[in-house]
């Protein structure tokens, strides 16, 4: 003999699925409507796990410590002469002037970052280095590489110059050495790197000054003591660690997709609040047919396992509709629908090639906050309803 | 004997109040492989004592025993197992899904026990052919006529071969050739060793040739005749 129970359930299944058929308009509209939230919420995770992914490996080039000079609780331009105070401190592998600042281009209206800065100088030039499609700005020489975004707002097409205004609206004029990789956008899209001098030149800064003081340290489990020996010569000084640059970061990023994906799950809980109200009210047609299921000997638990199986092939579907397209909308439209809110509405944004990020976690959890609250919200009423006594279905 | 109450009282919405009494001291033997009427005009109980004589629900109070199992104080669960072992119901109002065609609907009682597709497709086919509906096998329920409907519903109390056939008012819907037709497929059940029992007050049912034995129920006592 076959397996009766086994087969009672493949029964149920067949009859839960071809029901859902027979009331295809209904269930269609549902399916799509659950499909589109957790597509909402899916792209969203995704695009934040993928953002925080490449934003993450960006960061990890940062240099160690930071030094800016600090007066009346605001940053100011630190002399030079501060980096031979620091001779002594041992671990402490380089140490490099930096110019940086915003240079607005009123033409697209847009904010560049410019980052000035001798490579000669720095550890790490080699990754930055292999970040541009083209050449390092050589130091004196008047070059600068370009974000992409920086790159198609001056509309260079082709042309290897451009000029941005000195303070006193005087030209300076660059030699365009490279691009930036699209991989790297999220840090460069906005970027002009440029030679220490160039950039002091471009915002009129005294030779004897940098914006801030950059340290590569030897060992990274030194970090701390190093930046607490520096904060002791240099008082006047803030010193900031790689650790704390990530964690402002994250807490901004973070901030941000919080925020947007509260957002989406007040979406997901009014369509669960929906689902519940059209569930917990079954209708006469519902009732009748669940009466006559069970004067013609169907058990309260046939009718419930009726009930889920329509309920997960309904809320499955959209699952994996939804989560299928939000993987093609970050894939092939780079999900951007959801990048202004992520990445800010500057005028620039990255247009970083985003890899689609699919964690176990991320599904699992919206899987629990669609799935799982459909299937009670479908179930539990279908269990009230079905405890009715037969006779109802006799009346 | 296949059916036996002794003492039987039924009282709906027990203890609340609107409490209605509709069956007192029901005494009654049904044999195995007879046909039965219970006559009475509206209101008088008949339908409640077919729902405890079909295990639909127990009665309040008393003894009932269908094909040899008592159900007081039987659970739900074993009542259903029981009664779709034993009981074939044929309703009134047909009770008939209409978005589900005719071979659907017969086959559903089968659908938890664990018969396969195949199986059911196969019986209910069989019974559809019998009953002389097979034209209407792929229709939906809700488009085949009053009298073709109660085939559907004859074909689905016999399709898992239950001993007793319990049918409520089933002419009420029909006229007198359809009535006439339905009697004549009582009879043949009964001579294939089926157990009848018949709610109605129709007289072409009550005074058919056939009938073994009527019952009168009269404001839910029954008139021993
Ligand atoms: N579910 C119920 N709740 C309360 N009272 C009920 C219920 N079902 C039946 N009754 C009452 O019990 C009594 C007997 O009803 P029943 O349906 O058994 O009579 P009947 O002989 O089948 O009548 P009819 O010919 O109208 O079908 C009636 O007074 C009826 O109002
Ligand atoms: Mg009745």
């Amino acid at each position: 003999m076959k397996n009766r129970a086994i087969e009672k359930h493949f029964n149920l299944l067949d009859y839960a699925l071809s029901s859902l058929w027979r009331r295809k308009l209904k269930n269609m509209g549902i399916i799509t409507v659950f499909a589109v939230v957790i597509f909402l919420v899916a792209s969203f995770q995704i695009l934040t796990s993928s953002l925080t992914e490449t934003a993450e490996r960006m960061l990890a080039q940062t240099p160690e410590i930071v030094i800016q000079k600090m007066s009346a609780g605001r940053q100011e331009s630190i002399p030079l002469a501060y980096l031979d105070r620091l001779d002594g401190i041992f671990g402490i592998r380089a140490a490099v002037p930096r110019v940086w600042g915003y240079y607005f281009d009123e033409t697209s209206g847009a904010n560049y970052t410019v980052m000035a800065a001798d490579r000669s100088l720095m550890p790490e030039g080699k990754n930055l280095e292999m970040a541009i499609e083209g050449d390092f700005p050589a130091a004196g020489q008047g070059e600068a590489a370009l974000g992409r975004e920086v790159a198609a707002n001056l509309k260079l097409a082709g042309r290897r110059t451009f000029s941005l205004f000195r303070p006193d609206l005087s030209l300076k004029s660059f030699r365009v050495s490279g691009i930036f990789a699209e991989s790297t956008d999220l840090l460069t899209a906005d970027l002009i790197v440029t030679g220490l001098d160039e950039g002091r030149d471009l915002f009129a800064i005294p030779e004897n000054l940098a914006t801030d003081l950059l340290l590569y340290v030897a060992n990274p489990g030194e970090i701390s003591t190093i930046a607490k020996k520096i904060a002791a010569r240099l008082p006047d000084t803030r010193v900031l660690t790689r650790p704390q640059i990530h964690k402002t970061y994250k807490v901004v990023f973070g901030w941000r997709s919080g925020f947007a994906s509260i957002c989406l799950l007040t979406a997901l809980a009014a369509f669960a609040i929906l689902a519940w109200d059209k569930a917990s009210g079954l209708s006469a047609e519902e009732k009748r047919e669940i009466g006559i299921l069970k004067i013609l000997g169907w058990q309260t638990a046939d009718i419930l396992v009726l009930r889920f199986w329509e309920s997960l092939a309904v809320s499955g579907l959209a699952f994996l509709g939804g989560c299928t397209a939000a993987y093609l909308h970050i894939l092939f439209l780079e999900g951007s629908l959801f990048r202004p809110v992520l990445l800010g509405w500057s005028v620039i944004h990255p247009s970083l090639k985003i890899v689609p990020v699919f964690a176990a976690g991320d599904l699992l959890l919206i899987f629990t906050l669609s799935v799982l609250p459909y299937l009670a919200a479908t179930v539990i009423p279908a269990w009230r309803g079905s405890t009715i006594p037969p006779d109802a279905a006799i009346k | 004997m296949i059916i036996e109450l002794q003492s039987v009282n039924k009282v709906y919405n027990l203890g609340q109040p609107n409490e209605v009494q509709a069956l007192f001291d029901i005494n009654l033997v049904i044999e195995e492989n007879s046909m039965v009427c219970l006559r009475g005009a509206s209101g008088s109980g008949k339908s409640t004592l077919l729902a405890i004589i079909g295990c639909v629900f127990p009665a309040t109070s008393g003894r009932a025993a269908v094909a040899g199992k008592q159900l007081a104080r039987l659970p739900d669960r074993f009542m259903t197992i029981h009664r779709r072992r034993t009981i074939g119901f044929i309703f009134q109002q047909f009770n008939i899904l209409p978005n589900l065609t005719v071979l659907d609907n017969i086959a559903l009682p089968l659908l938890p026990l664990g018969i396969s597709p195949d199986e059911r497709r196969q019986r209910a086919a069989e019974l559809i052919e019998r009953l002389g509906i097979g034209h209407r096998r792929d229709f939906p329920a809700g488009q085949v006529s009053g009298g073709e409907l109660q085939r559907v519903a004859i074909a689905r109390a016999l399709i898992n071969n239950q001993p007793i056939i319990l049918a409520d008012e089933p002419t009420a819907h029909l006229d007198t050739t359809l009535s006439h037709d339905f009697m004549g497929i009582m009879v043949e059940l009964k001579n294939a060793g089926k157990t009848i029992v018949i709610a109605s007050h129709d007289p072409l049912v009550t005074e058919h040739p056939d009938m073994d034995r009527i019952i009168d129920v009269r404001d839910g006592r029954i008139d021993v005749s």
